[in-house]
């Protein structure tokens, strides 16, 4: 792991009152990679999405991706340095249509200011339709081409999901943190998340995945990080982390740990 | 195929709709004049005009970047005051005072905008309602500058200098309708090109989903500013026109009738669409003159519209176009699987 990271969290810190929801959490996200981020409910997973992503304030640590310091930017300026999220309960622009909800997710990064938008300008023109474009090449991936032009007011629960992937990746990001992608949706768009994500990371995208579903997770990262009680408590490859006594044992409490080791050994 | 899809060479029907329909609009209200003679129309005329720039500015900060603001009384009642002062104190010539007043209101708006939004939605509803209110009592106490509740009365008949020596004397009632209805093309084109441009795309998406939007690089307060600071900027360079038809100005221009005729406008169109608006803009300045109701009486029919609307349209005429659109694309998904 020499290369130089992607994102990188240091002594990230978060209290509500007296709880410590996040506790000096520190980690980082090397270029091109899949990272798992899991932990028991509370554990402080979206808390942590919701810090870097600048959606909540930190108390304490600095973040940067690619080298440049997002601590303490708001959302909007974090999405715009190329760090984008989805939510975890799945979000759209309703009033509008599949098309617009990606072309609206791309036009702040494009630099082409309000003059050049109000006079209609041939710059604006160009970068709309290859908003357009690129927006329906991302429909097709997620197999929701038929409906650019409805409203996604339509759509089920797993295509909203779905929509919220391709809305990320208009920005053009270099890093996509998904917040639960697949809770409450049924295998077979379970299984057709999984492999948009694969085809995503295939060209380069790097992606933090925040699940409960461990399976899915374990199926897709070559990286797992595990959160319990706002601390990292362990960080490795799938196989480790699965046999790591002390994930067993925040997920199934000690004796649980015990008897599940006991069943392997 | 339906109607509207029949395509003649090359245009569509609703296309070529879309077009001739406000052209033709356009063109009757500039020309009425010289249709008629009836100073009752002209009258009307001006009282369109003057509402559909109010509405269609609070359309751009209500339907589409979701703040409810009852400012727009203010700046349109900012506006009247600076143009009156500013011509009968100061001597300013006529544009001058204008093009000021709507600088003034634009200010104003920036300024309510910036402190208030800060906090959240609701505070600016309280925040512009006060202002409003604080407006009223400014121009009825502050009696040095606005001489009270008498007014500024006596309002000269303003004069355009038109280039090559042309001057435009603005004093009958067939001047007035022209002077408001090209400026309330203007301003309407100006509030339509910002709605339809990606600036408006940018703003309904902050009214439907703020977080998403967050998320996605756009700065709320950044297109909430420009929406208010438009919107307060046109209603300033109305009250600054109309004070001169007027001929007076007084506390009243900041009473909540016209608050409320605003909103109604805006909620029986169909907040966040400018056609919608418009439509019912124009029916709500046209239909109780026409029958003769007094501004009590109106107000009352008002309440009685308002009530009736949000139990059959909850969306006002936008609102239901929008909704038969969902409808069809959900028999459709339906057909398909």
């Amino acid at each position: 792991m020499s290369a130089a990271p992607l994102l990188e969290v240091r002594g990230l810190t978060k209290r509500y009152l007296g709880l410590t929801a996040l506790d000096s959490l520190s980690y980082s996200v090397e270029p091109g990679a899949v990272v798992g981020i899991i932990g028991p409910n509370g554990s402080g997973k979206s808390t942590n999405v919701d810090c870097i992503s600048g959606f909540q304030g930190a108390d304490a640590g600095h973040w940067f991706l690619d080298g440049v310091e997002l601590t303490g930017l708001p959302a909007h300026r974090i999405a715009q340095t190329g760090l984008v999220r989805s939510f975890q309960n799945v979000q759209a622009y309703d009033e509008m249509t599949l098309l617009e909800n990606l072309c609206v997710a791309r036009q702040e990064i494009d630099g082409i200011g309000w003059w050049a938008t109000l006079a209609r300008s041939a710059r604006l023109r160009e970068g709309e339709a290859a908003a357009e474009a690129r927006g329906r090449e991302l429909l097709a991936l997620v197999g929701l081409a038929e409906f650019a032009q409805a409203p996604a007011a339509i759509l089920s629960y797993g295509q909203r999901k779905l929509l919220a992937i391709a809305a990320c990746l208009m920005a053009r990001p270099k890093l996509i943190i998904l917040d639960e992608p697949v809770a409450g949706v049924n295998p077979t768009m379970i299984r057709h998340i999984a492999q948009v994500i694969r085809k995503l990371n295939a060209e380069g995208i790097a992606l933090i995945i925040i699940e409960h579903n461990v399976d899915f997770v374990m199926s897709l990262c070559r990286r797992v990080i595990v959160i319990e009680a706002g601390r990292k408590i362990a960080d490795a490859s799938p196989a480790v982390v699965r046999a790591d006594p002390r994930v067993l044992a925040a997920y199934l409490g000690r004796a649980g740990a015990a008897e599940a080791q006991g069943a392997h050994g | 195929m339906t109607a509207a899809g029949v395509t003649v060479a090359g245009v569509t029907v609703a296309g070529a709709l879309r077009f001739l329909l406000p052209a033709g609009a356009c063109a009757v209200l500039l020309l009425l004049p010289r249709l008629t003679a009836n100073e009752y129309l002209f009258a009307l005329g001006v009282s369109f005009a003057t509402f559909s720039v109010l509405a269609g500015g609070l359309n751009l900060v209500y339907g589409y970047t979701g703040l409810l603001s009852f400012a727009q009384v203010g700046f349109f009642g900012i506006g009247a005051y600076a143009a009156a002062l500013l011509v009968t104190e100061q001597q300013w010539p006529f544009l001058a005072a204008v093009a000021a007043a709507g600088a003034i209101a634009t200010v104003a708006g920036l300024v309510i905008g910036y402190s208030s939004l800060r906090l959240s939605r609701h505070a600016f509803a309280i925040v512009t309602l006060s202002f409003a209110l604080l407006c009223m009592i400014v121009a009825r106490d502050w009696v040095s500058l606005t001489r009270g509740a008498m007014g500024i009365p006596g309002l000269p008949a303003p004069v355009l200098n038109l280039p090559a020596g042309l001057s435009w004397r603005i004093a009958s009632p067939a001047d007035f309708h022209w002077l408001m209805t090209i400026f309330a093309i203007a301003a309407n084109a100006l509030i339509y090109l910002v709605m339809t441009s990606r600036l408006g795309r940018a703003m309904r998406a902050i009214r439907q989903n703020e977080a998403l939007a967050r998320s996605q690089g756009i700065n709320p307060l950044a297109y909430r500013l420009l929406a208010l600071g438009l919107s307060a900027l046109l209603a300033g360079l109305a009250g600054g026109l109309f004070v001169f038809y007027l001929t007076i100005v007084d506390p009243s221009v900041f009473d909540f009738y016209y608050t409320e005729t605003m909103l109604i406008m805006v909620i029986i169109g169909g907040a966040g669409s400018f056609w919608g608006v418009l439509v019912s803009t124009a029916v709500l300045t046209v239909v109780p003159d026409l029958l003769r109701f007094s501004t009590d009486l109106r107000m009352v029919l008002y309440g009685v519209i308002l009530i009736i609307v949000m139990l059959v349209f909850p969306g006002g005429i936008g609102g239901w176009l929008r909704k038969r659109g969902v409808a069809r694309w959900r028999s459709v998904r339906v057909a398909k699987s």
